[in-house]
Parts: structure tokens; sequence; C-alpha cells
């Protein structure tokens, strides 16, 4: 047998150990399923067992398992069966705050490789009693926390799942629902792997979807999201760091904030996306916001196949300089394709859990926006076949941005804002509003206004370099209606 | 009256408010008494801030206390008022021990500690051991069942040790033992432990300054085991369930 023969035959062995790992039922630790028991020195020792004696999966079989705070090790997955519920314990001194992590969960993983969640079973971590459970402890003095908003820092609650430098992570079928703080969160992870997982976050203030951070290789797909805050949440908390090379394809999101967001925390960047079939609805803020806020770099994005119902708004691109520390942020080369949305006249989130804030008033129905900073600016955006229908009926008497020289530099730069699209208050178009950019470019865009508006449908000021193709344009009584407005801008071509 | 009188009983006043440190309740550290929820985070954090916050009472009222292992920290005392129970979860991972005993209660490197009042600590010797034995048949646990079984408290390296009144019942191990301690005062106890063979009263190691008193003892072992190298144990009026009168063993 030559040598090449013997090492496959090694690595085939290696692969069917891995393969063949065992399965252990958590029941036979010890653990009760009673939903009473609080089961998390159990659970521990039978991860800590199997992560020492060759990986394999922890089978919790149907019931209800309490738990605090737990570490998953390398090469062992938590296998959630059709049934089994891990339930987290409503006692905030049940949680661990992991020094280097800073913020509390109920599953974390630091450093380990070979993990996953999978299973068709549940995880809740009952985060509105929790929470409410550490309010208590804080008005009592037990707790040390400011209560700023009158809510614990969402480092003082739980997450269901926080995974910091992790390598090969998989989460299949689960169902993640009701933590105190954001949901899952994977930091600095490599090879994160989401396929088919339903989410319910909308239990307490600051319940994500799904937070990736500073992560490198990740796809996400065939999962459904409802949540309080954002969706699905790609941030950059380091600067040293960036979140690259992300496929996501056919998940649905429901939200009180934003869909597809990049940021709030942007720090390093967002690098090397493709996001397909996504859809969005009941979501008060927008379907998609790119914020480079941070000194980060946003670069290379697709977006292709969107659809937005019942939005507060679409698409809302952003450079700021918030936290920057003489970083200097970009934004460029972003695709946006195949979008349908509708924006309604009313709250889109009306009677969810936790409803977005109504706040920046008064202003008219805002429209999608592109906005950079004078001296960064938003570069190289596409937008192909793209149909909007807006509710309309700005009226100047409630709100008014007019379009003299004066009026549109009134608009505020609010550089060191938090982003969110409303932030301008009125703005002057009721489609589009791009200021601050290179190199925009319409394909096929259809803007729909289903009432009169005071407001031309686009308005784009300081761009250099702007191409329109194939623009429509649905307004009432508007025949004759100038519907582009430039101002500031140069190589303008509208065909 | 001249400004220096007044200072001083200002002074006195803040001293003897000092002094007198303070009562908790469990429940402001939403410690529950219904006997099946686990209050061993509660009960962890309640010690951790008396002790922090200058001292006091943790006062338990009637009701029975679910618990893992609890350590206890210096100038922190628990009051288990008649009728409360601290009852020892069966869940054999839920302990941990110091010197490489394990135990419901420890305490390693504290002073002036306490454990007062007429309620009772109750070991669930024989459900603890069951599991144990489970765990081990599996191969999941790797200790023989003595290393794995908690005492009821275990102390070392500790001093001004208040141990009073209450019972302590069904030890999985041994009730008490305390290694290195200093200025212990055992007085008025209830000892009932036979739920588990070979489950000891008491262990005394390289202590100085004990005083046993006025305690009872029903244990499947030894009452009373002390060896050479404690110093200054005096025993006064304790009994084992025959009525024997115990005196130091070495």
């Amino acid at each position: 047998m030559g040598k090449a023969n013997i090492y496959l035959l090694m690595l085939g062995l290696l692969f069917s150990v891995q393969l063949s790992a065992k399965d252990y039922k958590v029941s036979d630790f010890g653990a009760k399923a009673d939903g009473i028991t609080v089961n998390t020195c159990t659970i521990q020792k039978a991860i800590d067992y199997i992560n020492e004696n060759g990986g394999g999966r922890l089978v919790f079989e149907a019931g209800n398992y309490v738990t605090g705070s737990i570490y998953l090790k390398s090469n062992v997955t938590l296998q959630l069966n059709h049934g089994a519920t891990i339930l987290g314990s409503t006692n905030p001194f049940d949680y661990i705050k992991d020094k280097k992590i800073g913020w509390m969960s109920m599953i974390f993983a630091v450093n380990q490789e070979n993990i996953g969640i999978t299973g068709k079973g549940t995880i809740n971590g009952r985060g509105f009693i929790t929470a409410n459970n550490m309010v208590n402890y804080i008005h009592r003095g037990i707790y040390t926390d400011p209560l700023k908003l009158d809510r614990p820092n969402e480092t003082n609650r739980p997450q269901n799942v926080y995974f910091r430098e992790c390598t090969n992570v998989t989460i299949t079928d689960i169902t993640l629902r009701d933590p105190a703080s954001w949901n899952q969160t994977y930091d600095q992870c490599k090879n994160l792997y989401v396929d088919n997982i339903y989410v319910d976050s909308k239990s307490y203030w600051n319940n994500d979807g799904i937070d990736v951070v500073d992560c490198d290789g990740v796809v996400i797909k065939n999962s459904y999201f409802d949540a309080a805050d954002d969706v699905l949440c790609f941030k950059s908390h380091s600067a040293d760091h960036i979140c690259q090379n992300v496929v996501v394809d056919n998940c649905v999101g429901r939200s009180s904030a934003n869909g597809l967001k990049f940021g709030t925390v942007s720090r390093g960047g967002f690098r090397n996306f493709k996001v397909t079939n996504l859809t969005i609805f009941d979501t008060f803020r927008s379907a998609i916001t790119f914020a480079a806020v941070d000194g980060g770099e946003i670069e290379n994005i697709v977006v292709d196949g969107v659809r937005s119902i019942n939005t507060g708004n679409v698409i809302f691109l952003r450079i700021g300089d918030r936290w920057s520390k003489g970083k200097k942020p970009y934004m460029k080369d972003i695709t946006i394709s195949n979008v349908y949305a509708e924006v309604p006249f009313g709250k889109p989130d009306a009677g969810y859990n936790y409803e977005g804030p109504v706040e920046d008033l008064p202003r008219n129905i805002s429209p999608a926006s592109i906005v950079g900073l004078p001296e960064y600016k938003i570069q190289n955006v596409k937008l192909k076949n793209i149909e909007i229908v807006y509710p309309g009926a700005g009226n100047p008497l409630y709100a008014k941005r007019g379009l003299t020289p004066a009026e549109l530099d009134s608009i505020p730069e609010m550089r060191t804002a938090y982003p969110e699209f409303s932030q301008f208050k009125e703005l002057p178009a009721w489609g589009i509003y791009v200021r601050h950019a290179e190199g925009i470019s319409f394909e096929n865009v259809t803007f729909t206004a289903l009432k009169k508006d005071y407001r031309p449908s686009i308005v784009i000021d300081d761009v250099k370099g702007a191409s329109f193709k194939g623009m429509l344009f649905n307004e009432p009584e508007s025949k004759g209606k100038q519907q582009i407005f430039q101002q500031k801008s140069s190589n303008v071509v509208i065909q | 009256m001249s400004k220096i009188k007044i200072v001083t009983i200002i002074l006195l006043t803040v001293c003897t408010v000092n002094l007198s440190a303070k009562d908790y309740k469990a429940s402001l550290f939403g410690v529950k008494s219904e006997g099946v929820t686990l209050n061993t985070k509660s009960i962890q954090k309640a010690i951790d801030f008396i002790s922090e916050n200058g001292g006091g009472k943790l006062v338990f009222y009637v009701g029975r206390y679910l618990t893992g292992t609890i350590q206890l920290k210096s100038n922190v005392t628990i009051e288990l008022k008649e009728g409360a129970v601290w009852v020892a979860t069966p869940s054999v991972y839920d302990y941990f021990g110091v010197n490489g005993t394990k135990a419901l209660i420890v305490a390693d490197g504290q002073q002036n500690i306490g454990i007062v009042g007429k309620g009772v600590i109750e070991g669930q010797g024989a459900a603890v051991l069951e599991q144990i034995n489970t765990q081990i048949q599996k191969g999941y646990l790797r200790e023989t069942a003595a290393q794995a079984s908690p005492a009821l408290i275990v102390m070392n390296n500790c001093s001004d040790i208040v141990i009073d009144e209450f019972n302590l019942m069904n030890a999985c191990g041994n009730v008490q033992s305390y290694t290195g301690c200093k200025s212990l005062i055992i007085n008025g106890v209830t000892v009932k432990s036979t739920s588990v063979k070979g489950t000891k009263g008491l262990l005394l190691a390289g202590c100085d300054g004990v005083k046993l008193s006025n305690i009872f003892f029903e244990t499947s072992d030894t009452e009373i085991s002390t060896t050479e190298t404690s110093k200054n144990v005096s025993i006064m009026n304790c009994k084992n369930a025959a009525g024997k009168k115990l005196q130091t063993k070495n």
C-alpha cells in the first residue's frame, strides 16, 4: 500500500469518526424536562463530557428544560428534537455576564469550533419576565444599572445565543423566541451556516432577529424572523475586523425597526454580500438600511429580489461620522435590483409588541434616501427594476421642504446622529432623495404615488454623475410635473 | 454641651448603626420558598451582596428553599427561622467543594460567618446518593461515590464562626467538616443523619478554639471526630441518640 493510500485511509477514518459522533441524551445526565428544574449545572456537565470524549450531539427529547447560562464547547451540537424546548430561567441571577464578551446570554460559546444548535425544537428565553425581574432588582438596589430609557442596559439582559470567535457554526431548523435583549449574536465567527430557523423576537426592547458581527463566511437562508428591533442585522463592532462574504437567501422578516440592516455599529465594515429573495413586511422603518456611521466601509453589496410590503421606508443608505475616531467611512458598489415595495400611509407595525416609536414629526411620508456627507460621498449605486408604491398626499401645510437652494440647504447633515430614514424630518421628494453621492444609476424604476404630493418624486443634491433610464412616475393630477429635480449636480443623464 | 461631646455622640451613633448589621429578607433577592425553584444563584447573589455591603443577616422565613452549593462570605449570617428548610437539590452536578470535599454550604478563608435559627438544613442524602450512583454507572461521573457525596457544611481556614440552634438532617456525605478554622462555636444544634451509611457528625482538623455545646447527634457513623492537630476544643453537654455523653475522640 502506497503512502498516499495510507493517507487516504487515515483521512477516511477521521471523517467516519467525525460522522459517527455519538448522541447523548441530556436526560441521561439527570436533566429534568419538567419546566421547573433549573438544569444549568447538569447541561453544562453533559456538554463538558461530550467535548472531552470525542464530540457528539447532546439530544433534548420532547419536554421543557429550564436553564441559566451554559457554554457550548467544541464538537458538541445541541440537538433539540421536535417538542423539546430550552426555557430560559426567569431569574436574572441564573445568567452570566461573560467577561470577554461583556454581555449576558443563555447559550455562550467562546473560541470553540464545530458547534451547532439543530433540530425542530425551541429556545425560549422568556425574556419579558426576566427583563422585568431585572428591573425590579435594579429598583431595589440589588443590581446596579442606570435604567437609561427606564430599561436595563442591553448588556444586562440575557440574549438567547452569543457565540464569539467560533469556527464552523451550524444553526438549523430551530425556533428561537423571546429573548430579554438581542436574540442571537455571532461575533467574529468563521463559517456560520443558518438554515430554516424561525425567530419570534418581540418580548422586550432591543429584541433583534439575528446579529452577525464581524463574521467571515456566512450563509443565512430559508428563515423567518419577526422582531421588535432589526431583523437581519449585520454589525461591525471592531475597527480591525469586517463582516464579509455573506449570502442571505430566501428569508422573510417583520420588524418594528429595519429589515436588512448594516450597522448601526459599523466600525470595520461590510464587504461582499449577496442577498437574494428577501421579503420584508409590516416593518416600521426601512426594508433595507446600510449605515456606515462609525468609520467603516461598505463595499460590493448585491441585493436582488425584494418584496417589501407595508414597510415605512424601503431603502436608506447613509454615511455618517458618529464614532469614526478619524477613520474614513466609505460606501461603494451597491446594486439593488428587482424590488417591489408598498409604503403605507398608516403605521405599518401597528398592533405588534414593542411597536416602533413615533418620532421626527411633523413630516409627510418619507422617501427612500441615499445620503452621504460632503466629504464622504456614496459611490456607484445601481437601482434596477424597482417599483415602489407610495401613498403620496404630502401636504405642505403639515410639513414643507421646498426646492429653493435655501430650503434644500436647510436639510441638516446630521453627521453624528443615529441614522434612521426619518432623521431629516421633512424631505423634499416623495420617491427618493439623494445627497452627496457619485455615480448613481436608475434603470427601469417606477415610482407610484396613490395621491397627489406637493413634492417631486426625486431630488438629487450634490450628485456627480447620475443616470436615469426607463423612469416611470405615476402620480394623480400631475401631468407635466417635473419629477426629477437637481441641485448642485453634474453629469446627469435622463433618458 | 461642648462641640467635642456632640461630635463624639454622633460618631458613637454612626458606629452603633454600623455594628448592628442589617437584616435582609431572602425574597429581596428573588429567593422562592415553594420548594421547586432552584435558588442557588439567588442565594449566592444575596450573600455576595450582603458581604460587599457591610455584612448582615440573610433571613429565611417558613418555606422550603431548594438549592445547590452556596458559598458563605465574610460578615454574613444565614438565619433559618422556625419552619424554614434549606433543601439540598438531588442534582449531583449542582455541588462543588473546598479542599476536595463537596458540600451544600462551603466557606473558604472567610471571617465572621454564621448559620443560626430554628430551621432545618435537609441534605436529601438518599436521593443525592441515588443520582450519584446512576451517573457513576453510566460513566458520566468519574469520581467515587465518597468523593461525589456532598456534606452539609464544609469550612476551610475560616474564623469567628457561629453555628447555632438549627437542625442538620440527612447529609449525603458527612454532616460538618471544619479544617484550619479559628474560634468556632457550635451550640444547640440537632444532627439527625442516618439515611446514608458512613455519615460522620462532625470532623475537626487543625482547628483552634472550638466550643461544642448542647448538640444532639444521631448519625450513621462517628458523631465527633477530631485530629490531634486541633487545639482548645471543649465539649459540653453533647449526646448521641443512645444518650451517651460525647467526649473528644482523636
